[in-house]
Order: structure tokens, then sequence, then C-alpha cells
């Protein structure tokens, strides 16, 4: 297992996430080349489906990364992403998906170090729950 | 080439000198490209960006016409806008270029090279899978309306008046008292300086009232918004004042009205007429008819006005009338309320004789006051002991829980007033915490304590004011004083209607009741919708100085925006909602931070209102039937993209 090296996709809003990694990368703050960003301009625009699809894709873990709470640039968009991670959070159990593989978290684009912390993070934890079976049914994206 | 087809795919490679091109093998990606079949030009350049780079970029574009054009380069933080703008100029339409963050993301964040060059061709790899779903994304730009209404007569709004009108703005002034001046018309001498506040006011006054740009409506309120950034149509209901303009604002007419109620400019520290001005000089000079009192009105019992006016100018006739403004902007200057310490049981406040809010304090030493500016007590003396307390109604449960930092100057102010008139009087200032922000208040604190004001500190919670020997008593925890005269500072609250005005302009409130700026650093007088900015302690509790600066500042932003002759800009990557698909479910409407979505009831739709749209996609990630397509970011984009990433 020590040679797995879990494939995470990172959904980053743009104002604040985004730029966390740009500094990151600006301080050469390394973190393992399996962890692939998806810009979207809020972390509200994250729709569960976009989740599901990067685990049916191949995705062993997948990361919602948002301005913190307040510092939303769109105001509250980053809120209506928590609540919905709390619900998509429950809903992974039963598609036989252990809810570690999904994680929030609050990057500003200040932030370099804490995004290489939880992307790093992430990726350990991943690496422990190894390679992600799908079990369950996992329905087609797309709308 | 042969074929007359447009290429799908441009893919240009930037080396960005050596800091993609040493850390990533860019030859292997050019290479691993060239076996596609779905991109026909690959580009390795070793600085995109430079001035060569640049031509090089627009002139491949403008020769070969691709569909789409995909730059794997640095963060687009860096450098998209540069590119867009560059394909534009070539006449490639923005939605149809992407950057790849090939160096922030990848090459800086990935030592070992073999690995950077594998996720580099993942992320392009993405990129090309999206590039098919490309859509064109349209610039968007809307006719607005340049005038300007300001909500508020007090010293924001007649300085955002004057600043708008000499941008050549026309301005809407609506005021709901009966003339304008606001709070700082009822002081005389402003702390630190002791700024006379007439002297400030007086011209700006004028200058207002002969300003062709300037339309002024008192005693009027405004009863409803409708419309967005840059077109609004605003309703005012302007009540009548059975007063012409005719009327020069004598004396007259109050003589021989048989009429008394207590004052509220005088802050019912003196009694004025039925029919009335503020104080004499006010703009506009007329005075009007309080219809609830005046025994014309009640039963037709006086017209005592009428026989002693020497200009005609009672009109008992006249009408309310509805006055509808069509503006661009709406600036807030609605101001602050003062405290009211009555709240606070143990501060004796409308109980105990001779116990005055700094207001009312204020009122005592003003020359249009209720005692003609000379400071006494309720039998007619001087008094020989002042006692001052901060935040009476503050920095407590059950009164303002917050400082509003403000106040603390007003109440050291009460000593200078009261020396100027009374040299020997002790003035004792009982405090918790003191707030003097700044060198200039902190002087005039130094100033205060030179000048023999007393400052004594204790539990301002503990502080019990109760009669005693003819004398005020004030006890707190370690200390007694008995006292002729008490002056209570209140901190500063929400004006009235606040609320009623907030929901009327869809605006936000913040927890202190006050209206909520967009950013409190970066927007701090912008509301939270665009075109509609918040002057003056609208925004919270602000001494004069920032109070004219942030009228100031809305008029700035305000006009840079709405420009004669210019079109706004609208965003671009908004969201729009397909009528075919909306089943009017309305759950886009409860998420949408911005109130962009309304709902049309007859065809059971929800529409995105684009001019309000910041482009957030939360709807689009909410809506359950697909029908809200987040422009540049769509569903379909977005699963290509994560399919693109994981299978290269």
């Amino acid at each position: 297992m020590s040679d797995f090296n879990p494939k995470i996709v990172a959904f980053v809003c743009n104002w604040c996430s985004y730029a966390g990694a740009d500094k990151a990368g600006a301080l050469k703050l390394n973190y393992p080349a399996n962890v692939k960003l998806i810009r979207v301009m809020c972390s509200g625009r994250v729709d569960p489906q976009f989740v599901m699809d990067a685990y049916r894709e191949g995705a062993d873990g997948v990361m919602i990364l948002g301005c913190h709470p307040g510092d939303c640039h769109y105001r509250t968009g980053n809120v209506k992403a928590l609540k919905r991670y709390k619900l998509l959070k429950k809903t992974l159990s039963q598609f036989g998906i252990n809810d570690k593989r999904l994680k929030l978290d609050w990057v500003a684009a200040g932030e370099a170090a804490l995004f290489q912390k939880v992307v790093n993070d992430m990726a350990e934890t991943v690496k422990e729950l190894g390679p992600l079976h799908i079990t369950g049914y996992v329905e087609q994206g797309g709308k | 080439m042969t074929n007359v087809e447009k290429p799908k795919i441009a893919l240009f490679l930037c080396g960005c000198s050596t800091n993609i091109s040493n850390l990533i093998d860019l030859d292997a990606i050019a290479e691993w490209a060239r076996k596609r079949e779905d991109i026909d030009i690959i580009e390795v350049h070793s600085l995109l960006c430079s001035p060569d780079g640049k031509e090089f970029f627009k002139q491949e574009i403008a020769r070969n016409k691709p569909e789409n054009v995909i730059i794997a380069a640095c963060s687009p933080h860096q450098h998209e806008v540069t590119f867009q703008d560059l394909a534009a100029e070539a006449g490639l339409n923005i939605g149809h270029i992407q950057m790849v963050n090939i160096r922030e993301h990848c090459a800086w964040v990935t030592p070992d090279k073999v690995k950077a060059t594998e996720k580099a061709k993942s992320l392009i790899n993405a990129a090309m899978m999206r590039a098919e779903l490309a859509e064109d994304i349209e610039k968007q730009t809307m006719i607005a309306n340049t005038d300007v209404l300001i909500i508020g007569g007090g010293i924001a709004g007649i300085e955002a008046s004057l600043i708008a009108s000499k941008a050549g703005r026309k301005v809407f002034i609506v005021e709901r008292d009966i003339s304008l001046g606001g709070e700082i018309i009822k002081t005389e001498e402003i702390a630190p300086n002791m700024a006379c506040a007439p002297c400030l006011l007086a011209p700006r006054l004028s200058e207002v009232r002969d300003d062709p740009n300037i339309t002024v409506i008192t005693n009027a309120v405004v009863t409803e918004v409708l419309g967005f950034l840059g077109n609004f149509t605003v309703k005012i209901h302007k009540k009548a004042r059975y007063v012409d303009d005719s009327c020069i604002g004598c004396d007259a007419c109050f003589e021989v009205c048989p009429v008394t109620v207590p004052s509220e400019f005088n802050l019912e520290l003196s009694t004025r007429n039925a029919i009335y001005t503020l104080f004499p000089g006010a703009v506009p000079a007329m005075a009007v008819i309080d219809k609830d009192i005046c025994k014309h009105f009640i039963d037709d019992s006086c017209n005592a006005c009428i026989g002693a006016c020497p200009f005609g100018s009672i009109n008992f006739d006249e009408k309310d009338e509805e006055i509808v403004a069509e503006v661009g902007a709406i600036v807030i200057a609605t101001g602050f309320e003062t405290g009211d310490p009555s709240v606070i049981e143990e501060m004796g406040y409308r109980k105990i004789e001779n116990v005055y809010t700094i207001r009312e304090f204020e009122r005592l030493t003003c020359s249009n006051g209720p005692t003609g500016s000379k400071i006494k007590l309720k039998n007619g003396e001087e008094p020989t002991s002042i006692a001052v307390i901060h935040c009476a109604d503050s920095l407590r449960e059950n009164g303002i829980p917050y400082c509003s930092g403000t106040c603390c100057i007003r109440a050291a102010k009460v000593g200078e007033l009261a020396r100027k008139q009374i040299p020997d009087v002790r003035v004792i200032n009982i405090h918790n915490d003191l707030v003097f922000t700044g060198p200039a208040a902190n002087d005039f604190y130094r100033k205060q304590l030179d000048g023999g004001t007393e400052f004594v500190k204790t539990d301002h919670t503990s502080i019990k004011i109760y009669e005693r020997n003819d004398k005020i008593a004030i006890e707190g925890a370690g200390i007694l004083l008995e006292v002729d005269m008490v002056v209570l500072s209140t901190g500063v609250k929400p004006a009235k209607g606040t609320e009623a005005l907030a929901e009327m302009l869809n605006i936000d409130i913040g927890k202190n009741g006050f209206f909520q700026s967009d950013h409190e650093l970066l927007h701090a007088t912008c509301a939270s919708v665009d075109c509609i900015y918040i002057a003056g302690s609208a925004a919270g509790p602000c001494d004069v100085a920032e109070s004219v600066t942030r009228a100031q500042a809305t008029v700035g932003d305000a006009i840079s925006k709405l420009v004669p002759g210019r079109e706004i800009e609208l965003e671009m990557m908004t969201t729009v909602i397909d009528e075919d698909k909306c089943g009017g479910c309305k759950l886009c409407i409860t998420v949408c931070p911005f109130k962009a979505i309304e709902y049309d009831a007859e065809e059971n739709i929800s529409k995105v209102i684009e001019a309000i749209c910041r482009g957030c996609g939360t709807c689009a990630a909410t809506c359950p039937s697909g029908a809200a397509k987040a422009k540049y970011f769509t569903d379909k984009q977005i699963f290509a993209e994560i399919g693109g990433l994981l299978n290269v």
C-alpha cells in the first residue's frame, strides 16, 4: 500500500483558495502531483454531482476549498457549500464511500502553508484508506 | 493545411523563461499533443507574456483562427486578462480561451520533473475536454441613469449632493424633517477643535439651496424603490406644508398661533407652535403647519396665521405630493439616533431634574437653544458642579452593547463648554473606558485635564443616580459625590426607520443594526446592492470628518461608475436560467446571495437579472433540473474537466 498515490481532485474557489494555491506555488511548497485542482468561481458552485462524478472518474478523494466564512467573495456562497457538504457526507456512506474521502476546508489567498497542509493531510488520510473501489451505484454525472 | 476547416484547438505552451521549461518537459508535452487528433496547432514559446510573445500569440490566432485556445502557462490570476484581451483583438470570443496553470499549480510544487510533466498533461487534457464544450460569452452593457438620489439631509447628505452636482449630476435630496441639517445642526461646537458647526454648515446649505442641479425635497420620505444598478425608480411621498415658497420664515405667524407643543428641535426643552420652523435661517426657510395639532384642521376654529402672514403664504388646501425620481445611484445618508438613557433605570433620566443627555446639554449651549446658550439649572441658577457619565447607556446588556467610539470626545467637551460660561464650575467625567483615538482627540483630552476637568474611573454599570440634599448624588464602585447637574453621555444607534429602508432597498443590515457594507475594508461605503451607497453614520458611528469623507467616497464611486454617455459593463460570467428546463421551484432564489433571481408567476419560471448577478454559480449548483447555467463554468464543462483530469 505504501506506493499508493491517491488521486485527489480539489474544487477551489477562484478568489481565496485558488489564490492560496498560487501562493503555495510561488513559495514552492510541495504537495503530491496527484492532487489536482479545478477552479470554480465560488465553493458554492460545487454541485454534489461534481463530487460524485470525480469518484466515478477515479478520484480516491475529493476536496472543496473556499473562502473562510465571512470572507466569501459572494457573501454566503461558502455557507451554501458547507450545508451541502454536511448533507453529502451523510450520503456518501450510502454509496459505499468512506466520508473521509471528502473534505471541505477554508483557505484564504494568503494561507499558502495552510493550503499545503490541508492537501497533504488529505493525501495522507486517503492514502491510509487505500484506493477507492466503488461498491454501490454511483449515478452517471451530467444533467 | 489543405482543408479549410477551422482548427479545433490551438495549444500554447509557455516556458516562462526557465520557470516552467526547467521543471516541466515541454517538448515531451508538445510531442504528446501532436499525437492527438483534437489539437491542430501546438506552439512552444519561451515567454508568452513578453512583447514578442504577445505579438506572436495574437498573430497565430489571427492567422489560424482556431475555435479554441489553450494557454498552458502561469496562473490565470497573472495573465488571464492579458490573453483574453489579445485573443479578443485577434477575433476570438473569450469563452473559447482557457489558461492552464502549469506553473503555480504544477511546476513549482512538484520537484520531480517526470511527475510534473505528467501532471501538466492531465491539466491540459482537462482543458481540452472542456474546450469542446466552450460557448461564446458576450460582453454585456447597460445604459444607466447618472443622476443621484440622496436620502437624508444631514452633513453627509449635503456633502454628497454638492459633490454629485459639481460632477454635473442631477441630485434629489430627500429629508424627512422639515429642513436640512440633520444632527449636526443641533450643536454649535464640535470637538476637538471646537469648530463652529453653523459656520461649517450655513454656506453649504445655501449652496444646496441655490444649486439648480439639486432638488431639495423636505418633509418627505421614500416609499418605494424599484429597479437596480444604474436604473432605479424611486417614489417619494412629500407631505403638504400648507405654506408655500413665498414664506421667508419670519416669525409673524408664530406669535399669533394659539397652539404650543414641545419642540422636537430643542429636544422638548422649549416649545414650538403649530406653525413653525426648526430654527431661524433654516433651509428651506419656509414654515410648516403641523396638521395634527393645528386648530384649523382640528375644528376649523382658527385662521390666525393667515391674518398675520405678510406674504399670503398660508395655503390650507395644499395636498401631499407623490414625486417620482429616476436615478442611477442611491446614497443613504440617514444618520443615526442618539441612545436613550431612560432604558437604564439607575441613570434617573426623566425622573430627576437637571439630569440631561449630552445632546440636551449641547442644546443648552446653543444660541438658538432653549436657554439662548446659557447653561442653567431648572431653577434658573448656574450649576456649580457638573458630572458627566460616560457610557450611560453603552457597553451594557440592556443598552447599546458596543462602544460607539465617538461619544468620549463629545462628553469631554462638557468641561470646555461649561468653563467658558462658568469659569469656576467643577466638572467631573466619570468613566470606565476612555476612547480618544488619534493625536487630535488625545490632545483634546489632555487640554481638558489641564483645564480642570476631573476624570474618575469606576465601573459604569455600578453607577446609581438619585436625589439627595437638593443635589444629585452619584454613587458607584468606590465613588460617591454630589453635583448640581448630570450629563449622560449616550452612544450612537441606527436611525429610526433603518430596517424599513433596508427592506425597501433590498439591502443588508449588520448585526448592530446599521446598514451593512458590501466589504468592510474595500467597499466600506457600498451597500450590499450595486449602486446603493452608505454615507455618514448610517454605516455605523463616526465623527463629522469621517461622515463627510464617507459621503465623498460614495459619490466618488457613483460618478466613476455612472458616466453620462457611457454604458455600464456588466459581469460577463453570469448565470442564466433556461426557461424550457426551469420548473419554477424557486430553490435558486433561496440560495442567491445577491437577490439576483426573480420569480415570474405568470410563466412559473425563475429569471436571472443579469445586471445584478455576479456569477458565483451557487444557483447552478442548487438547480435540480439543470436549468441554471453558469457561463464558462457549465455543468458539462466541469464534468468534462473532471474526466479529463483523471483520465489522460
